[in-house]
């Protein structure tokens, strides 16, 4: 084929091919979503005992007419038990999506998670081989440790975890909220839909120890709509709606990003608070470094699609080793930097996502680039037992 | 300024004390001060000077159209500004600084007060009148994908400014804009684009050199880098800066973010609810923050370093709405330290330092 003069435009033929290949692989994952299988066929064994979720060689892909979209491209991360994981990275840098495709909740046709594992510790019910939670003797439900792999359950599966096992909070308040049905009608709804024969009593009273759980006195919002509050007390609600089912996975996805700074101090106090109470774990992801710092056990940093650096918060923040984060974390200004200098700055822009070229993606941004960067995308190296690259600077041979 | 200018711009409704007596007191008092600085003549060394700008908007109207409530989104904001310098102006949402902004450009027809522009008091300029002075005050807005026409290539909306206000002959503008978008970071064979075609950043970039295209004096920055990434905020913020260094220009530079407006402003303005809460060069507000509202602000933004954990001043509560603020010191419900005083009494926004200003009972009982 004769060199094209412009990469940005597809011809008429191209646009055809890319469809036709799409429609073929979107039949096929589409089928495998919506397949009947056994329990069997997705329980799964941890890596580590000590994870809540392992998420192991991710592939999230969008399928759109200018081509394929790898949004998350392998991604591999962790979250210990009891512990904040913050995920940070720019926009389309791919985190919300891998959020999304933990919950199962990427929009299909064209969303689909491709491969890769999403491994979970839940504690289920026992159940028969038509799926129905089993009883014992006395007719209380059994419950049991079990691992599942989230990314191989059919989607008719996933009430089993979703809402109840992982709860997310979305980042605007006043859109995740139904503006039709009060506050109590839709927190008691969780607990409706969550605990087998529950009553609304019980749903009733367990909303209103969640709302006193988030610092809000039940009966001035349990009767009124969304519309009547204010921004920070949305949060709270979604933060309460989120703990009703006793999720052991929060996934906070960009959660003080709307909110202004006093609010945001406020609802992270809020969700440390709730971190000690309950037993689980929280996935954070933001932009916001400063949020990071201040919440995170651990920080894994992403950039088009990959992880390219993760560790403890100390080593992200004390000793940050990929080019991307030294960067990151020079450019943003804070309270105690000297202002008489010029802002350091990572020149240009992310690549566009649907032709990736096959060698670093911060290649063209990076200041520190040696011969070896022209070469293949480089792999995951450790430089200390938490602390993982994917830098060329750092592997071995050079 | 007329009469009833005055009289507009301490009207009934913003009374903020319970008993009758001192709120006539008061208004007596305040009115008179305004009538005072109203009448000293202008610093001709500012660019800018704002005294006691007000603007407020119509809440319920009965059938003949006479205002019966109001919303005072601004409420005596007064500043001087130098050439070359930038104010910032930082608050929560619902402050009322993105209002103070535009009724510094007119935008918004001030309901009170006296905005002085480069040596003329342009608060009752007509439209007509304005234009001519719009050259020399320009804006640039927070959302680049909305504030960009779309059927318009770059040059075109470039251009048009320069034709429009006729800054250069027919023939140069071509290289004139190009110098421009150079200037701005552009490459020249972004002249034949579309917005849409670009990222936001680049947009941005666009909007700013839009902004310059006239060779303004004053540039309004709304929010300019709030809805952009990490890395590409520091290059907007470097460009901003690099631009005033070489043309001169004075910024009013609006964002809820300190950090930034740290960064880049030369005086800082605190605003809650629509008024002022302390006022004064960034030296003075970061090394002796006086309001506590100010304290609070500062010490809620989280620190990028996990060994340092700091003291938060914790608020309580919401903001509350500025349809009907909370009577006395408009903070009093939120502040950690508020008396019995706050309660009842508006305070003072007086000099404590050389030229840091602060609203706050606290600080008066110091002395």
């Amino acid at each position: 084929m004769a060199e094209k003069k412009n990469k940005n435009y597809l011809s008429g033929k191209e646009i055809k091919a890319i469809a036709k290949a799409n429609a073929k692989r979107i039949k096929e994952l589409e089928k495998y979503k919506n397949r009947k299988a056994e329990e069997s066929e997705f329980l799964a064994e941890m890596k580590n005992p000590d994870n809540i979720l392992e998420i192991e060689d991710l592939h999230t892909f969008f399928y759109t007419e200018q081509g394929v979209v790898k949004a998350v491209n392998g991604v591999s991360y962790d979250v210990p038990r009891h512990s904040v994981v913050g995920v940070v990275g720019e926009s389309g840098c791919g985190k919300s999506v891998t959020s999304m495709s933990v919950m199962r909740l990427i929009q299909g046709p064209a969303g689909q998670i491709d491969s890769g594992s999403i491994r979970f510790q839940a504690k289920d019910y026992r159940r028969d081989s038509k799926g129905e939670p089993m009883r014992d003797e006395n007719g209380e439900l059994i419950v049991e440790e079990k691992i599942y792999d989230i990314a191989k359950m059919p989607i008719n599966e996933i009430h089993r975890i979703r809402g109840k096992q992982v709860a997310m909070i979305f980042q605007e308040p006043m859109t995740s909220l139904n503006p039709v049905f009060t506050i109590g009608q839709q927190l008691d709804e969780v607990t409706m839909i969550h605990v087998p024969g529950a009553t609304k009593e019980m749903a009733k009273q367990k909303s209103c120890e969640m709302l006193r759980l988030v610092g809000i006195i039940p009966e001035n919002v349990y009767g009124h709509y969304p519309h009547e509050l204010s921004g920070g007390m949305r949060q709270r609600v979604m933060i309460a709606m989120a703990l009703a089912a006793e999720p052991r996975l929060i996934i906070a996805d960009e959660p003080t990003t709307a909110l202004d700074v006093t609010i945001q101090a406020q609802i992270l106090d809020l969700l440390q608070d709730i971190k000690n109470k309950i037993d689980g774990s929280i996935l954070l992801i933001t932009h916001d470094l400063g949020v990071i710092a201040e919440m995170a056990d651990y920080v894994v940093v992403m950039y088009a699609g990959k992880v390219i650096e993760k560790g403890t918060v100390f080593e992200i923040f004390q000793d940050p080793k990929h080019p991307y984060t030294i960067g990151l974390q020079k450019s943003k200004p804070t309270m105690t930097l000297d202002d008489s200098t010029e802002l350091y700055n990572i020149p240009g822009n992310v690549p566009n996502p649907t032709n990736m070229p096959n060698q670093c993606y911060f290649k063209e941004r990076c200041a520190m680039c040696i011969h070896k960067c022209s070469g293949d995308y480089p792999g995951m190296v450790q430089v200390s037992p938490t602390h993982f690259v994917s830098c060329h600077l750092y592997s071995e041979e050079a | 300024m007329s009469e009833e200018k005055v009289m507009n711009n301490v009207a009934e409704s913003e009374v903020m004390y319970d008993d009758a007596a001192l709120a006539a007191e008061y208004l007596e008092k305040r009115k008179k001060q305004h009538e005072e600085d109203f009448a000293k003549p202008y610093d001709p060394e500012c660019i800018l000077e704002v005294r006691h700008l007000r603007k407020c908007f119509p809440m319920k109207k009965t059938m003949t159209g006479k205002v019966t409530k109001e919303l005072v989104a601004v409420d005596d904001v007064s500043f001087k500004l130098h050439a070359g310098e930038t104010l910032g102006i930082v608050g929560e949402s619902g402050c009322g600084k993105t209002t103070a902004g535009r009724a510094i450009l007119k935008l918004h027809q001030p309901t009170g007060g006296q905005i002085i522009f480069n040596g003329k008091d342009i608060t009752n300029y007509t439209p007509k009148q304005m234009r001519e002075i719009r050259k020399e005050m320009q804006i640039i807005f927070q959302d680049p994908y909305s504030s960009l026409p779309p059927r318009d290539t770059v040059g075109g909306l470039l251009s048009e400014p320069v034709l429009v206000h006729k800054l250069v002959p027919k023939d140069q503008i071509r290289n004139y804009v190009l110098k421009l978008m150079d200037e701005c970071g552009l490459r020249d064979y972004y002249f034949e684009r579309y917005p849409h075609e670009f990222s936001g950043g680049q947009r941005q970039r666009i909007c700013i050199a839009r902004a310059l295209s006239v060779n303004p004096k004053l540039v309004i920055c709304d929010e300019p880098v709030s809805a952009l990434d990490v890395s590409i905020q520091a290059q907007i913020i470097n460009l901003l800066k690099k631009l005033q260094r070489e043309r001169n220009m004075a910024y009013v530079f609006i964002s809820h973010d300190l950090s930034v407006v740290k960064f880049i402003s030369d005086k800082i303005l605190v605003m809650y609810l629509g008024a002022v809460m302390e006022f004064g060069t960034k030296e003075d507000i970061f090394r002796n923050p006086m309001h506590p509202y100010t304290k609070a602000l500062f010490s809620a933004v989280p620190n990028p370093d996990p060994t340092m954990k700091m003291d938060r001043i914790k608020l309580q509560g919401d903001i509350p709405s500025p349809a009907n603020p909370p009577k006395g010191c408009r903070f009093h419900t939120r502040c950690p330290y508020a008396k019995e005083v706050c309660k009842h009494v508006t305070p003072e926004y007086k000099e404590y330092e050389n030229g840091h200003f602060a609203a706050c009972h606290l600080l008066n009982e110091e002395q």
